[in-house]
């Protein structure tokens, strides 16, 4: 729980949540486990307030409750963690993988429960089908039953799962000594992803539009009609977990389809469709497939002679990059992907990349070479480079000063003098790595608060223009003529026009950065992850 | 015998000079005599962000997504800070955060005992028809003892105030009694009710003040002359 991490899930939590929400989660953050009472008297937070935040955080799975270390009795004890919070950057792209995968309807399944935390699955029906029928032309209206075969299919390829049982919630006052102090697991849970029986029939319903009213009837209609569908208790959330996995396969596609060919890509795609069931999440390397299999599992486009395969796959194992391993000589032979190579693979580009865009070419020469001859010394680095003496000196003491590369000495004598030391260049793939990781959480924490001081300073004008909308907007549906729209319109005068333009540009920019960068921070996160279970 | 060219001739450095790469006669480039610069200039222009479709699409996702959290019951408002003096714009904005709290229903057993908050109070704010009709039904379930005292001194308030008020003090009364009827804290309905009867039963009877409303109400009928 670094620093930067911290204050970046703060900024986080006061986007997504509000302030009050964002206040009680950093407190949360710096100081560990604690109960209520502990976090009402530091905070400073109303009581009422501090219990709708914890609620809050409790239900998007952010924050867990144990009972108390101390005693069995002692108050419950609240702990959150950074990780989950920093998901919140790549909401988008979960999002957004749901629709390459699933459709609109899978999209929207997977916005409804991001945006709520955890529902049951026919809430999420209803809700989504509520939302596809607004969109669909008049007349139509989406099935429930769709939507919940789209749901199933989500949670059968694991990408949703249930919420755990809070164990410890309701049983607090039968004194058993033996709640368990963690939550459990999702996974260790034997029903995890097993689809409830539900009844649920019917079609989505349109909002007309006279909308206010509606709404507060629709709202009374829930609360009086609470028809029990079969799954009541059973909540649903999105497994994170699942999506980095299709996260990193489709990195490593996409490095073998920029490093080698497409056709190289297809087979290595095929082989992770393949063992996507049969490898766990934290293995090293995927389970070996025969080549045969691999021959009968190619997409029918891709019609190309086994001899053909064979020679590609050959090509994939000897490539430096270290994609696919050969893992034995039967079947045709054995072929496994290595996913913890790969991913530290792609970690070391995502370095030499960073170094050469901040320092140029020559300084990405020195790394590079540094990276795969380990340790060097000064005279060496110069010969191995091809880079004039002093150029090669200021290259490596600006990366030495930023912490890049490190210094390692080698002592001919025990009392470390000087002039008898070795004094060798290095660089630690994993230490750096950190490091950058680090560098994307204060840039991304940086991007945010750039965004907010942009919106506050405009903060009048923005206002103004939102109102001047929904004055047109109210015009227009109670049909006005031309001219008065005009006249609306041109309450915005042009220069003011123009610093909208422009703040919507800048913000729209600082968005977009935030995206990108967070494609670095999943790719680092992943290598790091994978670096501590092996 | 370490450091004992400490002080002795300005170029002596803990580390042998040679190893590194700085040979005699080099220039050092010049010491640090500050911190660097907040935004340093940068020799190497960033790439540009990457476009596209999907980066697009990704973008608007982001955008939607924040704004749709903002109007969801989990987007707490922190308590509006009250100002030193009450303004008249203060009608037009609109503080409240709609029915936040009552939309947001949730399975309670899943949290701890301490944090279920809404099994007890129901909605104190809400005005509108539907909801105090609702909420009357629950309210009424619940603390009788209070609900006693309350109707009690509701119709000492009455009797008084049917004095002074017409038809329109009739509706408010209505209006603060099913206020009442959804308040189930002691103390939130103590204060709203004490305010309320210091508003109408200060220590001056209201019949013996002459407030000056009825001046000027005896010339309407003679239209003649001019009014003063």
């Amino acid at each position: 729980m670094t620093a930067q991490e911290v204050r970046l899930c703060g900024l986080l939590l006061q986007e997504h949540f509000g302030e009050v929400v964002a206040k009680v989660g950093t407190h949360l953050l710096k100081s560990g486990a604690q109960n209520l009472r502990t976090i009402i008297h530091e905070t400073g937070i109303s009581l009422d307030l501090v219990k709708k935040s914890l609620c809050v955080l409790v239900q998007h799975g952010t924050c867990v409750f144990s009972s108390g270390r101390k005693a069995p009795g002692s108050p419950t004890e609240y702990r959150t963690s950074c990780d989950r919070i920093l998901r919140i950057l790549r909401y988008p792209r979960y999002i957004y993988t749901a629709k390459t995968l699933y459709g609109d309807t899978g999209e929207l399944i997977i916005e409804e429960l991001l945006q709520r935390g955890d529902m049951t699955m026919s809430s999420t029906v209803k809700t989504v089908a509520d939302r596809l029928t607004q969109n669909m032309e008049e007349g139509r209206s989406m099935d429930y039953s769709e939507v919940s075969s789209a749901f199933s299919k989500l949670v059968e390829t694991h990408f949703l799962q249930r919420c755990p049982p809070m164990a410890g919630a309701g049983t607090k006052d039968s004194g058993t000594p033996a709640t368990p102090a963690t939550p459990a697991i999702p996974e260790s849970f034997p029903d995890c992803y097993r689809v409830p029986h539900v009844t649920l029939i019917g079609r989505g319903k349109r909002r007309l539009s006279n909308e206010d009213g509606e709404d507060q009837r629709n709202a009374k209609k829930t609360k009086m009609d609470s028809e029990t569908h079969g799954d009541e208790g059973i909540y649903w959330q999105v497994n994170f977990e699942r999506f980095h996995l299709h996260f990193r396969d489709q990195a490593i596609i996409s490095a073998v389809a920029n490093k080698l060919d497409q056709t190289s890509s297809e087979i290595v795609r095929t082989m992770l469709r393949m063992s996507e069931v049969t490898t766990s999440p934290t293995a090293t390397c995927t389970k070996p497939l025969s080549a045969n299999e691999i021959f009968r599992s190619l997409p029918s486009s891709y019609n190309i002679p086994r001899p053909i395969l064979d020679q590609y796959l050959t090509l994939l194992v000897d490539d430096p990059m270290e994609f696919v391993g050969k893992a034995g000589e039967s079947g045709g032979g054995m072929y496994v992907v290595n996913l913890h190579k790969a991913l530290a693979n792609l970690a070391r580009a995502t370095l030499e990349s960073v170094v050469q865009e901040r320092f140029g070419s020559r300084s990405a020469r020195i790394f590079r070479l540094l990276l795969r001859k380990r340790h060097l010394e000064q005279k060496q680095v110069e010969d191995f480079a091809m880079i004039p003496a002093k150029e090669a000196k200021d290259m490596l003491y600006t990366l030495l000063s930023q912490n890049l590369v490190q210094l390692q000495e080698i002592p001919k004598t025990p009392d470390y003098a000087p002039s008898r030391t070795f004094y060798l260049y290095t660089v630690n793939q994993l230490p750096t790595a950190r490091m950058l990781l680090q560098n994307c959480y204060k840039t991304v924490a940086n991007l945010i608060e750039r965004r907010l001081f942009e919106s506050k300073e405009s903060k009048r004008l923005l206002e103004k223009s939102q109102r001047i909308e929904a004055i047109l907007a109210s015009l227009q549906a109670s049909g006005a003529e031309p001219e008065q729209l005009t006249e609306v319109e041109e309450m915005i005068t042009a220069p003011e026009k123009q610093q909208l333009e422009a703040l919507r540009l800048h913000i729209n920019k600082l968005d977009s950065a935030e995206n990108q960068v967070d494609e670095t921070i999943f790719l680092l996160e992943s290598y790091v992850n994978s670096t501590a279970t092996s | 015998m370490t450091g004992r060219g400490r002080g002795r001739g300005r170029r002596m450095m803990t580390f042998s000079v040679e190893a590194v790469g700085i040979n005699r006669g080099d220039s050092l480039p010049p010491s640090i005599q500050q911190p660097t610069p907040l935004f340093p200039v940068m020799e190497q222009k960033p790439l540009p962000l990457a476009g596209g479709e999907e980066a697009e699409y990704l973008l608007a996702l982001k955008q939607e997504f924040r704004g749709a959290m903002k109007s969801l019951p989990c987007f707490i408002q922190p308590a509006a800070a009250h100002r030193d003096v009450e303004r008249y714009s203060d009608k037009y904005h609109s503080t409240e955060p709609a029915d936040g709290p009552t939309d947001w229903t949730t399975d309670w057993k899943r949290f701890p005992k301490e944090l279920r908050v809404r099994v007890k109070k129901p909605t104190r704010d809400g005005v509108s028809a539907a909801v105090t009709r609702s909420d009357r039904v629950q309210s009424g379930q619940k603390k009788k003892k209070i609900k006693e005292k309350e109707e009690v001194l509701l119709k000492l308030e009455t009797l008084e105030k049917k004095e002074e008020r017409g038809s329109s003090g009739e509706e408010e009364e209505e209006g603060e009694e099913k206020k009442k009827k959804q308040e189930d804290e002691e103390a939130e309905g103590e204060e709203e009710y004490d305010e309320e009867e210091f508003e109408e039963e200060t220590d001056y009877v209201m019949s013996y003040f002459d407030n000056g409303e009825e001046f000027g109400g005896d010339s309407d009928d003679n239209m003649d002359e001019a009014i003063y």
